[in-house]
């Protein structure tokens, strides 16, 4: 965990994601990102139409993420972002990005609230919401080397088990969510839309890999 | 009841005639003067509560588009035995010219344009970059180039050819491929410092042997002439480890006859492993990590290999198996896994040597190369079969730089493809800078801003001067690239400084809330006491304004 406490507070967000930490940041405190990182943001606490709150004393608004992806996207700082939020009118959060390549789900429509889903006796609150709860467990169905999509993870959501309706928002989203196959893919194949989104371009750290077959004759003498 | 009587009397009061004070000569001084103070107070309060923010050159920036070309020179010093006049050097460059116009893709809208020009001269080449030597051999069996490993290449010439030919074909080949390599998206970001760390990982010291290198020997033989190689252009700071018990990669390698192996799908998930410590103490620099990973002893030799190589490799000896035994990974750095001696015990002690270690930096070399955006084509690519009929080079031969890693084309192709994106890189920047202070009205501009601004964009300036010198003996593309560099520098630590963090959003509810305390108390018996002024003043001339 890099920041925890009273370090999570929406100046010091707001600073992560635009580059802005102070000179002597360490790097773990440091959003380390290009042109070609994925980045994954994941919110839930208590919210409204258009904030969220932050510590008991104060609250993260949507222009200000809109604002902030913005200037991530000028300076090439994202290729592509999964925001995902589980709080109250969790969609209206993403209702004012405006910056390209987001993809935004919410756990809630506007005017309705997130369910939590397990009440613990012994601590006596909450532990998760359901939302969270069944994302979490599609993804115990899935490991590294899978190869499904980001619209297999969308079908499985229960708006009567969540007790709320989730929402997806793709209109910034250049690729599609589904895999494409056939001629579909060979047309596509060209342009970066080509295929489909998995789970894996932005769960599991996958990198790629090329292979060095041969090492390069450092040293040795030229014949 | 007493009280209802009061109430009752109270009631019966309200309908009395009262005495109402008129709107007298001092009452109205009284009222008038709060309203002046007011008046005064706005633009005080309008001037004190703006945010400083410095004047940035927003013209200078935004004088650079993409449709201006960036002009970079590629001179060319053709050494021959019959030495060449200057009426057949400029007809040699000018036909150079011509083939490398057909040769180049047309520039996409919005593409920052950039141009690779030859020149050809006679004489001895100087060493710098930018120069080239070409030697002319004739009377060979086959025209063909030989590229050496520094700024030179012997064209040799065949009796039927004309050497003019093969000359402009083979500059233009070279500067049009140039272009193309500029143009891409080849390099690594550019960053002014790496931290290069080698990492001996040794996944199990007790069940394996005790693995040890002499990483200093090696480093200083191998790596460090490509380093001092580079280090105009950026400085590659190396260290190394060692790391016990790095405990078992997150993929488990299959096992074949006498080997296990891994095929080419468990490869992304290799570097995945929370227990290995590769985290670096600075903040800033980049990092490229090259693992060697010594596998526990049951688990050797480990290769890479896919399903039908591991089935057909059972009976082969070690050194000829099939597959590969490192792989690079996209912007983080390469592995490669080291097998020990077939002999070799559980706990023995293991040393390699510099020798051992030649063939695995030769490994990290070569994906260090490509990280660097080095490839096989620089400068000529290689002959293909279906070209050969149409060009008038057969063959092409390039020759690696063993001694240093890094030829001296390979490093031109680096400094101008690092100094083309630093300075569009500058630019936009800049560009995004200037859009980010227009849009955010509330936010300050500090003079340390518009400080770094003017010097980048100076330095900017400076590269085209630099490049666009042709008279001097020398290009300057070393000291164009450092003002690109300083130039991305600058303009980056002016978009990314800490006091460019935008107000955040005050949606008008808040302001009126916080205003509204203040002046509405006032404001209210204010507007009240005006009004009846007005009020009294219609009702009667302004002969009963005496105070009394």
């Amino acid at each position: 965990v890099d920041y925890r406490g009273y370090e999570v507070t929406v100046e010091n967000f707001i600073r992560l994601l635009t580059g802005r930490v102070e000179a002597h940041t360490p790097r773990n405190k440091r959003l380390l990102s290009d042109d070609k990182s994925n980045i994954f943001i994941y919110m839930t606490g208590h919210g409204g139409e258009d904030f969220l709150k932050f510590q008991d004393s104060e609250e993260i608004n949507s222009y200000d993420i809109a604002d902030a992806m913005q200037q991530m996207w000028e300076k090439k700082r994202y290729r592509e972002i999964l925001f995902m939020i589980d709080t109250c009118q969790a969609n209206t959060m993403f209702s004012k990005f405006y910056a390209p390549n987001v993809l935004s789900i919410g756990s809630s429509r506007k005017g309705e609230n997130s369910y939590s889903h397990y009440h613990d006796r012994d601590i006596g609150a909450s532990v998760i919401d359901r939302f969270t709860y069944y994302n979490l467990e599609f993804f115990e169905s899935v490991d590294l080397s899978s190869k499904h999509t980001m619209a297999d993870l969308i079908s499985t959501y229960n708006t009567t088990l969540i007790g709320s309706h989730p929402g997806v928002r793709t209109d910034l989203f250049a690729r599609k969510l589904e895999e494409v196959s056939g001629k579909e893919a060979v047309a596509l194949l060209r342009s970066p839309s080509g295929r489909g989104t998995y789970l894996t371009d932005f769960f599991g750290a996958v990198q790629r890999v090329e292979l060095t077959n041969e090492p390069f004759p450092i040293g040795r003498k030229r014949a | 009841m007493a009280l209802g009587a009061r109430l009752r009397a109270l009631l019966a009061r309200s309908s009395e005639p009262r005495t109402v004070i008129s709107m007298h000569g001092e009452r109205q001084v009284a009222v008038l003067s709060i309203a002046l103070f007011l008046l005064i107070g706005l633009p005080l309060w309008w001037t004190t509560t703006r945010v400083y923010r410095a004047a940035l050159p927003a013209d200078a920036i935004h004088a650079f588009t993409p449709a201006d070309p960036l002009r970079l020179p590629l001179v060319f010093h053709v050494d021959a035995d019959a030495p060449l006049s200057a009426a057949d050097a400029l007809a040699v460059e000018q036909s150079a010219q011509i083939l490398i116009e057909t040769q180049r893709a047309p520039f996409a809208d919005g593409e920052w344009r950039v141009r690779c020009e030859a020149a050809v001269r006679p004489g001895a080449a100087p060493d710098a970059p930018g120069h080239y030597t070409l030697r002319i051999l004739t009377g060979a069996a086959s025209s063909g180039v030989r590229v050496g490993a520094d700024r030179s290449a012997a064209i040799s010439v065949a009796q039927a050819a004309s050497p003019r030919a093969v000359l402009a074909e083979a500059i233009a080949e070279i500067v049009a491929g140039e272009e193309r390599r500029v143009r891409g998206q080849g390099a690594l970001k550019y960053a002014p410092e790496y931290a290069v760390t080698l990492t001996l990982l040794n996944e199990d010291p007790v069940e394996g042997a005790v693995v040890d290198w002499d990483i200093e020997q090696a480093l200083a033989a191998y790596m460090q002439p490509l380093v001092r190689a580079v280090q105009p252009l950026a400085k590659l700071a190396l260290s190394s480890q060692v790391l016990y018990h790095g405990g078992p990669p997150p993929v488990t390698p299959l096992k074949a006859d006498n080997l296990t192996y891994l095929t080419p799908d468990m490869l992304p998930h290799f570097v995945n492993s929370p227990s290995w410590n590769l985290a670096s103490v600075d903040p800033i620099s980049p990092m490229l990590n090259f693992v060697l990973f010594v596998p526990t002893l049951a688990a050797q030799p480990m290769r890479i290999m896919d399903e039908d190589q591991a089935a057909r490799s059972g009976r082969k000896s070690a050194g000829s198996l099939p597959g590969s035994d490192a792989f690079l990974v996209s912007q983080w750095g390469g592995v490669a896994i080291a097998n020990l001696p077939k002999g070799t015990r559980p706990g023995d002690r293991v040393v390699l040597s510099q020798d051992a270690m030649q063939r695995y930096m030769g490994l990290f070399i070569t994906q260090l190369r490509q990280h660097l955006g080095v490839r096989s084509d620089i400068p000529l690519a290689p002959r293909r079969k279906s070209q050969a009929a149409k060009s008038a080079i057969d063959w092409v031969r390039v020759d690696l730089a063993t001694d240093s890693g890094i030829s001296g084309w390979e490093f031109d192709a680096l400094l101008r493809q690092w100094l083309v994106r630093n300075r569009q890189t500058a630019i936009t920047t800049l560009q995004s800078l200037m859009r980010l202070v227009d849009s955010l009205q509330n936010m300050v501009v500090m003079d340390e801003i518009k400080d770094q601004v003017d010097r980048s964009l100076r330095a900017l300036h400076e590269i085209d001067d630099t490049l666009a010198s042709r008279s001097a003996p020398r290009l300057g593309y070393l000291d164009a690239f450092t003002s690109a560099a300083t130039a991305l520098g600058l303009a980056e630590a002016a978009f990314f400084d800490p006091t460019m963090v935008s107000m955040l959003y005050f949606p008008d509810q808040h302001k009126f809330a916080i205003y509204m305390p203040f002046f509405l108390p006032v404001a209210v018996p204010l507007l009240a006491a005006i009004k009846k002024i007005f009020a009294e003043r219609r009702r009667k001339p302004a002969s009963s304004k005496k105070s009394d």
